[in-house]
């Protein structure tokens, strides 16, 4: 059998490889930035990039000293009774929040970073 | 030619096809409350629009809102009989309640036959010593004290389930013991959880300190995906789940905490000892049913692996107990994603 090559099939071809290359970049994970919102008493109130190194003390009826570090957040000290927000540790995923009750402070990462839905603890 | 032209549009609609994520135009979000039953309160769901989901959240804060009320121990509210009225009026007299009250408090004493007195509503008296220890510990760590152990004993002589007596046809309930309390902090966020999961969207994932809850699928053909926290390091999970409806509840020795001189005490009280269970790190219950499943973990916590597994096996839960060893029941694993 003799292989003729036509312009036909050769646009046939171009066209195809396009369509795959144009859903390819579409389904590409996209690079987001993510950061940590902070929140309190239900007001966002400060975003913070995971990529940029931070130390930040919130006063609502308590003092928390929130440090962003190597692509995590966390709530690094406390005056509230419990210190449950410093307890909750380093964080990175929206299924996983910080939240100190005392103080009315809440850290929520916004970026898609995880396929997991919500931490039950 | 036309064989590679097909062969490659099926290899484009292959790319396509695989992801899987929230229907068009849809989006993810999650809205926190801080004001219900002294936790945190977490919704999630998907919605054209953030508008459109702080709707459908509120609607579902504003359900809890009323539960969070009727169920309070701690204040009163213009206009409400709720659980702190009942305690205030023990040994004095009977109080007229919403109906809420009575079918909340009826399920309580049938959960307390069904767990073998474990999960018991009138503890209230012991619990109040550890919380008043904790809240005191909290406060002036370097001066947290266990409570007194003569105090406990003797509250523990005020914890029958008995005094508590519910009359349907008056629609009242009365403490008879005037020095016995309701404490309902097992049992109350689940059963108010489930009783708003019913009334709302579908869809949607309720956490109410917790106690995890789906009303159907997050879209069609795609679960919820559900971490369990590893007690050991809380920044890990130790398991996930697949969760199309229903509920997950984890009690946990890590949770709601103090320390009394370097060792730390939990809030899970066993109404035998009156101190903290230490049979487990962490219990993870799976049911149908969000009331039953908070009942069950509080009980399933304070109880040894064959009791506990005869006790998941008479009301149809699936459960992960965490210990020095881990075990789970056959159905927990095939909810378990890896």
């Amino acid at each position: 059998m003799k292989r003729v090559w036509k312009w036909g099939d050769a646009a046939v071809v171009g066209a195809v490889l396009l369509a795959a290359l144009f859903v390819f970049l579409l389904f590409l994970p996209k690079e987001e930035a993510a950061y940590a919102a902070v929140y309190l008493d239900g007001t966002l109130i400060d975003t913070l990039p995971l990529n940029e190194d931070v130390q930040i003390t919130y006063t609502g009826n308590y003092h928390s000293t929130v440090t962003v570090r190597n692509g995590k957040v966390a709530v690094t000290a406390s005056d509230c009774p419990g210190e449950d927000c410093v307890h909750s540790g380093w964080v990175n995923t929206p299924a996983r929040s910080i939240v100190c009750l005392p103080n009315r402070l809440e850290i929520r990462i916004a970026a898609d970073t995880s396929d997991v839905d919500f931490v039950v603890r | 030619m036309k064989r590679i032209a097909v062969f490659l549009l099926a290899a484009v609609l292959c790319f396509g096809g695989c992801r899987t994520a929230p229907a068009k135009g849809q989006k993810q979000y999650t809205a926190t409350f801080l004001n219900l039953f002294d936790t945190v309160t977490t919704v999630v769901g998907t919605a054209e629009s953030e508008e459109a989901f702080q709707e459908k959240a509120q609607t579902v804060h504003d359900a809890l809102l009323v539960y969070h009320r009727l169920f309070d121990i701690y204040h009163t509210y213009d206009g409400i009989a709720n659980l702190k009225t009942v305690n205030d009026q023990a040994g004095k007299a009977p109080v007229t309640v919403d109906g809420t009250i009575m079918e909340f408090l009826t399920d309580c004493k049938a959960y307390y036959t069904q767990t073998g007195g474990k999960t018991n509503v009138m503890m209230g008296r012991v619990l109040r010593l550890w919380h008043e220890a904790r809240t005191a510990g909290a406060d002036d760590p370097q001066n947290a004290r266990l409570p007194a152990a003569d105090a406990l004993k003797a509250a523990a002589d005020h914890i029958a389930i008995d005094a508590l007596e519910i009359d349907p046809a008056a629609s009242t309930v009365y403490i008879r013991d005037p020095s016995a309390s309701l404490d309902v902090g097992a049992v109350a966020k689940g059963w108010a959880t489930e009783r708003v999961a019913r009334e709302a969207p579908d869809g949607m994932l309720i956490s109410v300190g917790g106690n995890v809850c789906a009303t159907g699928p997050k879209a069609v053909g795609t679960p919820w995906v559900i971490g369990i926290s590893d007690p050991a390091d809380s920044n890990r999970n130790c398991h996930t789940l697949y969760v199309n409806d229903g509920a997950v509840v984890t009690s946990g020795d890590y949770q709601r905490t103090y320390t009394v001189n370097g060792v730390p005490y939990h809030h899970i009280i066993d109404p035998k000892t009156q101190y903290p269970a230490t049979l487990w790190h962490s219990v993870t219950v799976v049911a149908a049913d969000s009331a039953l499943a908070d009942a069950l973990s509080t009980a399933l916590f304070l109880l040894p692996l064959e009791e506990g597994k005869a006790l998941a096996d008479a009301c149809d839960v699936d459960v992960l107990w965490i210990g020095d060893e881990e075990h789970m029941t056959a159905g927990f694993r095939a909810k378990l994603r890896t």
